[in-house]
């Protein structure tokens, strides 16, 4: 059980590590803020509520910088 | 989980401040609404204007220009941007670039105006001295400067800036925090200068959520510049930013509040606490300046050039 995580000049496959993983659990786990980042599953817009399921492609996209 | 406005079961936002859920094309309508209300409420535009978008090719000016573009289609208002080059290497050139299509995509005069043309030195340039101020002190004066020149040359009558909520509300804060009550006079949707020949500067995006601004252009697929200024440090705005938005999470109201409640005291503010400045002309470039000297050129005497 896998998904496909694009951000920045990451291109990786990552283990879900279970059936109700979310995309807010996956900012986390990057150490990242829902404030900066905008989500795509499967080139769509998404909230950060939403479960990542199986071969999904997840993309990140860093919209605020600090500064 | 469906848009709280259509039904729609694909949301792209849940709005902490009103547990509103909202699919794409609510969301692009509910900011182009809101937008357009700020500029009516706060009459930034009049018929026949000229306005000047300050394009750096980033979310908050593209933006800016594209909802600003709605006026133009309707024929209420003209457009024109310039887009200033601080000769910031591996990072400017993409802004400009961006900024270039977007003025060619929508047939609009544009400006493309560098630090090196106009001053003879880049921001990198100038980064390399021993004892210089500070990136942003120079990139700030010298912009201004170039913009509000730019103004004059294209013959415009307002200049739009891409300032979001959080800029304006950490603006209110900082400025409070440090007692500057002076610079507290100034802020707000539309500021005038007594000298006429500072343009009238308008901020269409105030009540827009800095995250909102980011959303808006990846789910409308504009072009944008998503990259941090390389002199970007840890600045007392970057502290404020961080104290506001932690305070946002348990308060999702507050910034709507905080600029709520500055602008319930502005105009008191400004009739008791704003200075009055001479109005004279720089000695060196004959920009209006209360001293002999404008700030940009007191910069470039300390620099040498």
């Amino acid at each position: 059980m896998s998904f496909l995580l694009k951000y920045k000049n990451i291109n990786e496959k990552r283990e879900l590590p279970n059936n109700e993983y979310t995309i807010k659990e996956l900012l986390d786990e990057l150490e990242l803020s829902a404030q900066t980042i905008v989500s795509k599953q499967n080139g769509e817009l998404v909230i950060e509520d939403t479960v990542i399921e199986e071969d999904d492609e997840i993309q990140l996209v860093q919209i605020i910088y600090g500064g | 989980m469906q848009c709280s406005k259509c039904g729609n079961p694909k949301v792209i936002i849940k709005k902490e401040q009103s547990g509103q859920y909202l699919c794409k094309d609510c969301f692009i309508d509910s900011i182009e609404k809101k937008v357009i209300k700020t500029v009516r409420k706060e009459k930034l535009l009049d018929k026949g204007d000229k306005v000047l978008v300050a394009l750096s090719g980033g979310k908050d000016s593209v933006t800016t220009l594209e909802i600003l573009n709605t006026f133009r289609e309707l024929n209420i208002i003209d457009l024109c941007a310039v887009t200033v080059d601080e000769g910031i290497a591996n990072y400017r050139e993409e802004g400009v670039d961006i900024a270039v299509r977007h003025a060619e995509r929508l047939g609009i005069e544009h400006k493309v105006v560098s630090l090196k043309d106009e001053y003879g030195i880049t921001l990198d340039e100038i980064m390399q001295r021993e004892n210089h101020k500070g990136s942003c002190t120079y990139c700030g004066v010298f912009r201004r400067t170039i913009i509000n020149k730019a103004a004059r040359e294209m013959g415009a009558t307002k200049i739009a800036t891409g300032h979001n909520l959080d800029d304006e509300v950490q603006s209110i804060m900082m400025n409070y925090l440090e007692g500057n009550t002076d610079n507290l006079t100034k802020l707000g949707a539309k500021t005038e200068s007594k000298a006429e020949e500072f343009t009238v500067k308008i901020k269409p995006l105030r009540e827009i959520p800095e995250r909102e601004i980011g959303l808006y252009v990846v789910a409308k697929d504009l072009e944008v510049h998503f990259n941090g200024c390389p002199y970007a440090m840890q600045s007392f705005r970057g502290e404020v930013s961080e104290v506001v938005n932690q305070l946002s999470e348990k308060h999702p109201t507050i910034k709507y509040s905080t600029l709520r409640g500055y602008d319930k005291i502005k105009n008191v503010l400004k009739k008791e606490m704003q200075k009055e400045y001479a109005h004279g002309r720089c000695s060196r470039c004959g920009e209006p300046s209360a001293n002999d000297l404008c700030k940009a050129c007191s910069f470039l005497e300390e620099l040498g050039v």
